[in-house]
């Protein structure tokens, strides 16, 4: 029977559910689902990480490769990032140029690695003017059960963090690269910011929601902090929100980021070992 | 906030205190009904108009055509068939039968063709279901409606303007009567069909009726008097 | 459109002229500052069929650069367009059609992303399509000492450590969208959300005054 009230009246059918504080995957209204990351899950890569929010599933992989800066910006490297989101986690993705959702998140998280300075691209240089880093950090979904930001962010963080960079040596006079793969260098990550997305479901708000639940909802809403600081309140429009209720959800977040976080540095720490 | 008639309202706002009838209110457009009881919430901005009894509407600016039962429409053949597609202007194209027509039966029919103009009637139309046209009243006569020849002109007015020119107070056809043997038919989805022995007289007619629309009623005379001049 | 004394505090000059273009069903051209866009709204119109939805009119907005084709951050500021507008249109009116939004970027000095979304909400007013609500968007930016820019311009948004762009809705003043740059915390989060939250108020009074204005010469 649920099945086919689900299919008939999905509003009801969730209005019903969250009016006893409930949601259809038992979890309660603010309850996060739990987390998995993986990370050296891509041999070729110079850094890679695989994580799971619940069942949305991202693989990131960062390749390094040398090339001359800017010239207006001669002494910073690049780090370049994108999301894909092919046809294979979702129905709702056909095959073909990227998606709205992929080029507004690829958008949002390149604004977030800058907004936050999680990553100094003056590191990534090895000879001024002449010889940078460029990282090309690649994330494709695997799966797309909601949340596709906060995996994209944390799969990137995790990836950077296990970046290790080979030593160069350059001699500008003959135009001579040596690489030197004995000496592995990772890369400072300065902070770690770490995002939640939220739902908003007529008067309730939902914590981390799935494909579905962001579907039916009227609206989403994505807070990223790091270090006890804000990073971005990012709502892309939907249905007004009160002001208690933002502020009750950003330190929903502050508190879940410390566990995060934790969660990265233990699964980095692993690798290290 | 109780909000007095004559007044500018804004989409948002929430109308209290409304006079009821047997527990019913009709609302015109740009009104919806509010959760709370006798109340209404206003969607468009426009100046908010009561007739007595229990009528309450919005007079806005617009321009695009929703299908309504009942009106009056000038509409354009978009496609022909036993069923034709006729554009009177709104989201989607509405149909007209053929047998819709005084005396049509399956064997004589109305000759009909792409670009040519009708004037008809709306029999139905719901927003989930395409309106649908007729040229035939309830005693199965045609009236005037039907089709109009095709050296008349056809013209967009605002759909404000349609409304002014049909109040029974409104000058402007009364005044260029005066000076011009014309024939008009004046669609509520904003389309106008006028025509009249000479050409000339058609594009003055037109002139006059595109100059009157930023007119006001006072105006309209004057300004009238110096396109017939 | 004086908050306080401070002209840090201080709107741009927000001028705008409705009804600009014959074609469209709704148009206006707003300027705030030297930011302008102009916006045509035309609805409901008829729908492709792989777009269609039976129960509400589907919104489609389009985001015109000033020059090229519309590349990733335009579609940033497309999709938050889209939800205010979805959110504040009562789609359900018009099932089986479509309501196109088109903005077209004219000048960017800072800002262009509370200007286009002020835009289409005159512009929906023009057109008459119901709307649940009004909404009206400020920005504010942040300088490296603490203090706050009302609606500041690309001048200084080059060198401020934060801004931030909010939307809100004209009944329960909500906040109905919200998009930040830089980093900041919760006090100066807050701070800017009621700076911004004040200068909304004489958003709406302008929208008020505008569309009184436009339709004393029609009716």
């Amino acid at each position: 029977m649920a099945k086919q009230f689900k299919s008939l009246h999905p509003t009801k059918f969730y209005r019903d559910y969250l009016n006893h504080d409930i949601r259809p995957d038992g979890r309660l209204i603010s309850k996060f689902r739990p987390v998995i990351i993986n990370i050296g899950s891509i041999a070729t890569a110079d850094g890679s990480a695989l994580v799971r929010i619940g069942k949305t599933t991202v693989i990131c992989g960062i390749k390094a490769e040398l090339c001359p800066p800017k010239s207006e910006r001669p002494n910073e490297g690049f780090l370049i990032c994108n999301v894909d989101l092919p046809p294979l986690c979702s129905s709702k993705f056909r095959p073909g140029p990227p998606s709205d959702l992929a080029q507004i998140t690829t958008r949002f998280l390149a604004d977030l690695i800058l907004n936050s300075a999680c990553i100094d691209l003056k590191d990534l240089c090895i000879v001024k003017e002449k010889l940078v880093w460029c990282l090309y950090a690649d994330i494709i979904c695997l799966d797309h059960d909601g949340c596709i930001i906060d995996a994209c962010l944390l799969v990137l963080l995790t990836a950077l963090k296990t970046v290790r960079l080979p030593g160069v040596e350059y001699d500008a006079a003959i135009d001579k690269k040596t690489i030197n793969e004995d000496e592995q260098k990772s890369l400072s990550i300065y902070n770690t910011p770490v995002s939640t997305t939220y739902a908003m479901f007529e008067d309730k708000v939902i914590t981390d929601p799935t494909a579905e639940e962001e579907e039916i909802s009227s609206g989403l809403l994505t807070i990223v902090v790091k270090n006890k600081e804000l990073c971005s309140i990012h709502k892309p429009g939907g249905s007004p929100l009160s002001e208690e209720k933002l502020y009750d959800c950003i330190s929903e977040t502050i508190n879940h980021a410390d566990l995060l976080i934790t969660l990265i540095n233990t699964a980095v720490a692993e690798q290290n070992d | 906030m109780s909000i007095k008639i004559g007044e500018f309202v804004f989409p948002g706002d929430v109308l209290r205190d409304l006079t009821v009838v047997n527990g019913v209110i009709l609302k015109g457009p740009g009104l919806h009904s509010h959760e709370e009881p006798n109340c209404l919430l206003v969607t468009r901005a426009g100046i908010l108009c009561f007739k007595s009894p229990n009528t309450y509407w919005i007079d806005g600016q617009q321009k695009r055509y929703y299908p309504k039962r009942g009106d009056l429409v000038v509409g354009i053949i978009k496609k022909t068939g036993n069923i034709c597609k006729v554009d009177i202007g709104s989201s989607e194209l509405s149909s007209l039968s053929m047998l819709s027509f005084e005396g049509a039966t399956k064997k004589q029919k109305p000759d009909l063709q792409v670009g040519d103009i009708v004037y008809a009637k709306l029999l139905s139309a719901h927003r989930e279901m395409e309106s649908e046209l007729v040229c035939i009243d309830s005693y199965y006569k045609a009236g005037k409606l039907g089709p109009l020849s095709n050296d008349g002109f056809i013209m967009n007015i605002s759909l404000n303007f349609v409304n002014r020119i049909l109040d029974i107070n409104c000058p402007l056809l009364k005044t260029l009567g005066q000076k011009y043997v014309f024939e008009i038919a004046i669609g509520m989805n904003g389309k106008v069909w006028i025509n009249a022995k000479k050409t000339k007289d058609i594009l003055n007619l037109m002139n006059a009726l595109l100059a009157a629309e930023q007119e006001s009623n006072s105006n309209i005379i004057k300004a009238c008097k110096q396109y017939a001049s | 459109m004086e908050v306080e004394n401070n002209t840090n505090l201080l709107m741009r000059d927000v001028n705008c002229k409705l009804g600009i273009f014959t074609r469209p069903d709704g148009s206006v051209f707003i300027s705030q500052g030297e930011t302008a866009v102009v916006v045509g709204i035309y609805g409901p119109i008829e729908v492709k069929l792989h777009k269609m939805l039976i129960n509400k009119a589907s919104v489609e907005t389009h985001y015109c650069p000033k020059s090229g084709t519309p590349g990733i951050s335009d579609k940033l500021c497309e999709s938050i367009l889209h939800n205010v507008c979805e959110a504040a249109l009562v789609s359900t009116l018009y099932p089986r059609s479509s309501i196109l939004i088109i903005i077209q970027e004219m000048q960017n000095r800072g800002g262009i992303l509370s200007c286009a979304v002020n835009g289409c909400c005159l512009a929906l007013l023009n057109a008459g399509t119901d709307m649940k609500f009004l909404f009206a968007s400020s920005s504010c930016g942040l300088d490296d000492e603490g203090n706050f820019h009302l609606d500041p311009d690309n001048l200084f948004l080059e060198k401020a450590t934060a801004s931030f762009i909010f939307v809100f809705d004209s009944v329960g003043k909500g906040l109905i969208a919200s998009h930040t740059s830089g980093s900041f915390n919760l006090a100066q989060y807050q701070n800017a959300l009621e700076l911004c939250k004040k200068a909304s108020e004489g958003i709406f009074d302008f929208y008020k005054c505008m569309i009184k204005k436009d339709l004393q010469d029609k009716i």
